[in-house]
């Protein structure tokens, strides 16, 4: 199966003389969809009204968007097959397996923190008074 | 369009994390600026990964970003820990004032 | 080519310098001591509640991510540690990732599931050992007839050239390096953060 990819590699790549190799397309994609999601992020850190409904965007959209990014890396810089670049790929995958791993963790310590602290999340009637305070501005 | 793309990708990370450093900045409660401080923290790893392809040496700064990610982890627990440890912020807060008073 | 390390930077720190490394090996231990010194006779083992802290049972979810990523971590630094020679690391960046780890431990648990593994005793055992492993390479070659640290003289006890030899006394050094600097991370930290009492910490 590696020598097949190999060979297709090589063979596309000499097809379009100085071009990019479709494993490096793929990683431009998912590198391109791990933006997106950090866009996701960003304006949901910037727009959501209080702390729970923030950890929700940063929680998912951060660890999604931080593995797709490191994917898409670790496929872009597949230059050749060889051993070390291979080492590379595994090193970047351990990478996107301890994010996997401890963000969401992070996320439930610093979730748990704020609601043992009494970090009181915004209810219906709290969303109400602020849209009526919109209004009167 | 090959040499560009890590280029591209790290100025489009730093234009997003602008939304985030404001949160920490203005952040009503201090848990919004931990949890901007963490989100920021995660992103370094792309970061780091992107300057390695950059100037060619993703072997080296490879290493980095797994001691980054660990740390991260650390900071987050850290925190965390500390926050369920004492009494609540606010609490604290009104502690304060009637020490003051 | 006095020697065969392809990292630079460790060559320097670890051999031409490694007078220089050695003494701030002894710095960071001295760092240890006197904490222990100060906090050790102020403080009673009595229990002290403190009026900003209340009880906090340790969380099942960070526990049992712990319980995964320590041993993950552990190795990490080993090889951190041992790869120095070729990438970027070496003693001080292998032994901080070791005591965080140990940290880490203590943070999710408690101070005394830590110390039970850990106990400050043998912190300050291995902490010594490691200063004791840097002098004794020293002194070693010093007794082979050369100059103190002096990597190359090892070369009469260890099958290999010259500049391999430097190559393998840099790797004992940077082993005595990290020994010392993760006991007296997590001596600091221990100490740190229960003001000496050594229980009911963070």
């Amino acid at each position: 199966m590696n020598s097949n990819l190999m060979q297709f590699a090589l063979a596309s790549a000499s097809a379009e003389g100085e071009g990019v190799l479709p494993l490096q397309w793929l990683g431009v994609f998912f590198g391109c969809l791990g933006l997106l999601f950090f866009l996701g992020t960003a304006v949901g850190m910037l727009r959501f009204p209080d702390f729970y409904t923030r950890m929700h965007a940063a929680g998912k959209g951060d660890t999604l968007s931080t593995m797709l990014m490191l994917i898409g890396f670790a496929l872009f810089t597949m230059d050749d097959f060889s051993l070390s670049s291979w080492l590379l790929f595994v090193k970047i995958m351990g990478v996107v397996l301890f994010i996997f791993i401890s963000t969401p963790t992070s996320s439930h310590a610093l979730m748990r923190a704020a609601f043992e602290d009494d970090e009181m999340p915004m209810t219906e009637e709290d969303l109400k008074k602020s849209k009526k305070r919109r209004k009167k501005k | 369009m090959s040499e560009y793309f890590p280029l591209i990708m790290g100025v489009a990370l730093f234009v997003l994390m602008i939304p985030v450093v404001y949160r920490i900045w203005v952040g009503p409660t201090g848990f919004d600026r931990i949890l901007g401080v963490n989100v920021i923290g995660t992103k370094t790893t792309v970061l780091l990964v992107i300057i390695g392809t950059v100037y060619d040496r993703v072997d080296m700064f490879v290493d980095f970003a797994i001691a980054y990610a660990l740390l991260n982890f650390v900071s987050a627990i850290v925190v965390s820990r500390y926050l369920n440890r004492t009494i609540s912020l606010k609490e604290m807060e009104a502690k304060e004032k009637k020490a003051k008073a | 080519m006095d020697t065969e390390v392809p990292n630079m930077v460790t060559a320097v720190l670890a051999d031409y310098r490694g007078f220089d490394t050695m003494f701030e090996t002894v710095v960071v231990f001295i760092a240890g001591l006197a904490l222990l010194a100060i906090l050790k006779s102020s403080s009673s083992s009595k229990r002290i509640k403190r009026e900003h802290e209340v009880e906090a049972e340790p969380d099942l979810i960070v526990t049992n991510t712990v319980r995964l990523i320590v041993p993950v971590i552990q190795i990490f630094a080993f090889y951190v540690l041992a790869h120095g020679h070729v990438s970027p690391g070496g003693g001080f960046q292998g032994g901080v990732l070791m005591g965080a780890s140990f940290i880490l431990v203590a943070l999710s648990w408690d101070l005394d599931e830590a110390l039970a593994r850990f106990s400050l005793n043998r912190c300050m055992t291995v902490a010594a050992l490691g200063i004791f492993i840097y002098a004794g390479i020293g002194l070693l070659s010093m007794a082979l007839g050369g100059e103190f640290l002096d990597y190359a003289e090892l070369h009469k006890i260890l099958p290999v050239s010259p500049e391999m030899a430097r190559y393998h006394a840099m790797l004992g050094v940077e082993i005595g390096v990290g020994f010392t600097v993760a006991a007296i991370m997590f001596a600091l930290y221990a100490n740190l953060s229960s003001g000496g009492r050594l229980r009911d910490g963070l």
